[in-house]
């Protein structure tokens, strides 16, 4: 009996102890995983692995092809191939970034999921062996790197960090790590790769944890241009410390503002000076950002499956006579049709970058809106459209009337008083466009009152990426509120009414004195 | 000890009120919880109060709080903190949020009898998946009929609707309304085919007024694949989840 409880208890024990060993995957079988790849993962990774399945070629990053043994997301030394059984595991299973954005849980921004809800472990464990087994992977060598001499972030560590990561990443990842880089990069596969915008750890494939962001220095991106900084043959090496106070730098220059939450509506704050007319007036340090989503524009004709633009952060400033709207969003590229440095680093043709703002033509008053992608008939919108400047023409703003994709009027925007401009900087675009509180044609133009809650939607166009005309990236309809001043009585009515509960208190104090 | 007992009964009955909502990540709007603490409150004063000798239990404390000399601190106390928190809380009330208005849409709206799509009338009431019949006759036929379905959705639908089905696809987050999830038994489990071929053909955009046209993200599909491939698609969606559709009763 107690032999058996012993062995019970040892039986339980071993997935715990011999976690992520190899033990472990030999538990899975190839066999089965071959099974439950061909249920869940060809879609994308293709019948045998090489990444040409039917859903391969709406994505970048493309799938991983598994014929090619390449994997990127390891945390085995750059001259080990092999990733642990552990890295395997952890690529499929995802749910590793806690705060992750809602229905993010595998590899950030891409296609990839995390499976984590729909496998069970040891199904993993057999869809580790089976993607082993098609390049006959046996274990690493070399197990995974350690993280343990770990130097703590300070503003000391943080500034070293700074002047490392000008010297040796700035170049791909740009002066302020928003991935501006100046060099076109392709992957060991030919594809485009976009060096990360290090601004927006939420989009990071694997954690925005210091460890793992050591881990990709220390290891590199194989297949990709994002080296090991341990190489000890490469000019680019760093030593341990180096590489960890380069990483704490990384985890500084987060910025979260721009990463859209829950709130759907932008509070336009009134002014009492003049409103601005370029991104660089200090009067919109007052004013917060609100950020939206980007997402590519796959619902009409042509539609687009590879942007680079994912989210816009908006701010809105009016006064009494005028109201301006600041756009920031992140866009690697500054896209000059005609600038030879520009075609260099471009993915094609370059055109234009270009942001748009939508408004209802009418404010509804009930809730039936605009169609949110160009409007319709019954109900159109009005869109204001900025693009940057080429080599010969300066920048330009259209405003168009929307009735629909295909139903769309140009008009004069200097008639209705609306202007704009953009500046772009290390990879970040800023662009301001103003107007008249109000117009005369009042069926044609929208009039901004306050305290409405006024639909508006964004476009954006990434010019260095082929985007332009329908290619673009866009948002759904959210909020613009222009907040009134809030009177004097939000403060009153407590206080009457504190004073009202005192008094009663008293009365009662008396009643009871009387007794 | 009978206010105690008062306090104490307020007390569970908000945490009755807040804590599920909080714990299911659907917390139940604030607004409502105030609404039904009146109530909860107004029932256990009833209770409390039932008897003239409950009632004077119950009073007792403020009672001798307001004549006792020797409670004078306590009073005191009592009297700047009760008014305080009367005007927080009115503050609270008052003070203006700009919540997004609430937008309340009919996820499942009645179909219309007959829709017009590639050319043709169909009549949604007879309307059936030409290939469900393979299910049974043809069961090879079948399973390389739901594979071609497969094709389609991760062709078109993926990155949406998610390559789970899960309704989390790489761009969900960017809609509102959400891509709906084919998983689980909410969505197309609760849908005849007919009614999944007609939101698939028209979608958002082919949507009735309750059912806000305007903001659905969802293709309108009969520009992009043909009515074969719709069949299809509805063959995987269910076969992926497990899902069985609704047939007529
Ligand atoms: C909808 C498409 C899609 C599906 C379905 C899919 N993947 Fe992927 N997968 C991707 C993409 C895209 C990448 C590349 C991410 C990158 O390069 O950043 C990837 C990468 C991977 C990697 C490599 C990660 C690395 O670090 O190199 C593995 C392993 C993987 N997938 C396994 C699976 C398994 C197992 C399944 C099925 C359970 C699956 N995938 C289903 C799209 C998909
Ligand atoms: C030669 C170009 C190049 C250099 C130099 C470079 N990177 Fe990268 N980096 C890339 C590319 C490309 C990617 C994206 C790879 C992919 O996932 O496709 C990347 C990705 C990353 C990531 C994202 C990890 C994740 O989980 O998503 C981090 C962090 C990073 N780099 C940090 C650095 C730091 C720090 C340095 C300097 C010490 C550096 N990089 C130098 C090209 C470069
Ligand atoms: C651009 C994003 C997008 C794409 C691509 C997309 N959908 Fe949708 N779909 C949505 C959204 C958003 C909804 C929820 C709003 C609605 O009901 O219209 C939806 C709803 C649906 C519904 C209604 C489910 C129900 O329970 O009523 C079905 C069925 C559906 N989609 C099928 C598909 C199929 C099949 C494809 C591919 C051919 C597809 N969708 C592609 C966004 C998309």
């Amino acid at each position: 009996m107690m032999g058996r409880i012993i062995s019970i208890v040892v039986v339980a024990l071993v997935p715990i102890v011999f976690a992520g060993s190899p033990l472990h995957a030999a538990k899975g079988d190839p066999e089965k995983g071959r099974e439950i790849y061909m249920k869940r993962c060809w879609w994308c990774h293709g019948e045998e692995g090489a990444a040409d399945g039917p859903a391969a070629e709406f994505m970048l990053p493309p799938p991983r092809d598994f014929t090619e043994g390449v994997y990127k997301f390891k945390s085995t030394p750059f001259d080990e191939l092999i990733p642990s059984d552990e890295d395997f595991f952890n690529m499929i299973k995802g749910g590793l970034m806690k705060e992750h954005v809602a229905g993010w849980n595998g590899m950030n921004n891409t296609s990839m999921p995390g499976w984590e809800d729909m496998l069970k472990d040891d199904e993993i464990w057999h869809l580790v062996a089976y993607i082993k087994s098609i390049v006959e992977y046996e274990q690493p060598e070399q197990g995974p790197i350690s993280v343990g001499n770990k130097v703590a972030s300070s503003e000391d560590s943080i500034e070293k960090g700074r002047k490392i990561f000008r010297e040796m990443c700035a170049e791909c990842h740009g002066e302020e790590g928003r991935g501006d880089g100046t060099k076109m990069l392709k992957d060991d596969w030919g594809y485009r790769t976009w060096p990360r915008n290090l601004t927006k750890p939420w989009t990071f494939r694997m954690t925005d944890t210091v460890e793992d962001i050591y881990t990709r220095i220390t290891v590199g991106i194989p297949g990709t241009q994002m080296p090991s900084f341990a190489d000890p043959e490469s000019k680019k090496r760093l030593n341990d410390e180096e590489r960890w106070h380069v990483a704490n730098y990384v985890v500084s220059i987060a910025a979260p503002y721009k990463k859209p939450d829950e709130n759907t509506v932008i509070k336009a704050l009134r002014i009492e000076e003049e409103v601005p007319d370029n991104p660089s007036s200090p009067v919109w340090e007052k004013a917060e950002y609100t950020s939206f989503w980007l997402v590519p524009q796959m619902i009409a004709k042509e539609r687009h499956f590879k942007p680079s633009l994912d989210s816009v952060s908006v701010k809105v400033v009016y006064n009494d006579k005028e109201i301006a709207f600041l756009l920031e969003w992140d866009d690697r590229t500054k896209s000059v049709p005609g600038d030879a440095k520009a075609e260099e680093i471009a993915a094609g043709e370059v055109f234009r970058d270009g942001v748009a703002i939508q408004l209802p033509v009418v404010v509804p008053e009930g809730s039936e809106k605009p169609y949110f992608a160009m409007g319709d008939k019954a109900k159109p919108v009005s869109v204001w459209f900025w693009q940057s400047e080429t080599t010969t023409e300066p920048q330009r703003l259209k405003l168009l009337e929307g009735k629909g994709f295909d139903k769309i009027e140009e008009r004069d925007p200097s008639a209705i008083g609306l202007t704009a401009r953009g500046v772009y900087d290390h990879g970040t675009w800023r662009v301001v466009m103003k107007r008249p509180l109000f117009t005369k044609e009042k069926d044609k133009d929208i009039q901004f009152v306050e305290g409405k809650f006024i639909p508006v939607a964004f476009a954006a166009w990434d010019g260095s990426n082929g985007e332009k005309g329908s290619k673009h990236e866009l948002t759904t309809w959210y909020w613009l509120l222009l907040k009134p001043p809030v009177g004097a009585s939000i403060y009153i009515v407590p206080i009457a009414v504190a004073v009202v509960v005192l008094v009663g208190e008293l009365l009662l104090l008396r009643r009871f004195r009387k007794d | 000890m009978r206010l105690l007992q008062f306090v104490i009964w307020v007390i569970i009955s908000y945490l009755f009120f807040k804590l599920p909502g909080i714990l299911m990540g659907k917390p139940i709007p604030s607004s409502l919880i105030l609404m039904y603490m009146f109530f909860a409150v107004v029932m256990i004063l009833l209770v409390m109060t039932s008897t003239e000798k409950s009632t004077r239990e119950l009073l007792a404390p403020i009672k001798s709080m307001l004549e006792d000399p020797s409670k004078k601190l306590i009073r005191n106390v009592v009297f700047v903190i009760v008014p305080i928190v009367a005007g927080v809380i009115t503050y609270e009330q008052i003070k203006p949020t700009y919540e997004a208005p609430v937008e309340l849409r009919s996820t499942h709206p009645a179909p219309p009898s007959t829709i017009k799509i590639y050319g043709k009338t169909y009549d949604l009431l007879a309307l059936e998946n030409p290939y469900r019949k393979y299910e049974k006759e043809d069961p090879e036929k079948f399973k390389e009929l739901v594979r071609e379905g497969g094709e389609v959705y991760f062709k078109h639908c993926f990155y949406c609707h998610g390559d789970k089905l899960d309704g989390k696809g790489h761009y969900g987050q960017g809609f509102n309304p959400l891509p709906l999830p084919f998983q689980g038994k909410d969505t197309i489990a609760q849908l005849q085919e007919s009614y999944v071929f007609w939101r698939i053909a028209t979608g958002g955009p082919g949507l009735p007024k309750e059912s806000t046209p305007w903001l659905s993200a969802m293709p309108i599909w009969e520009d992009f694949i043909t009515e074969e491939e719709i069949w299809k698609v509805i063959l995987f969606i269910y076969d992926y989840t497990g899902n069985v559709p609704r047939s007529w009763e």
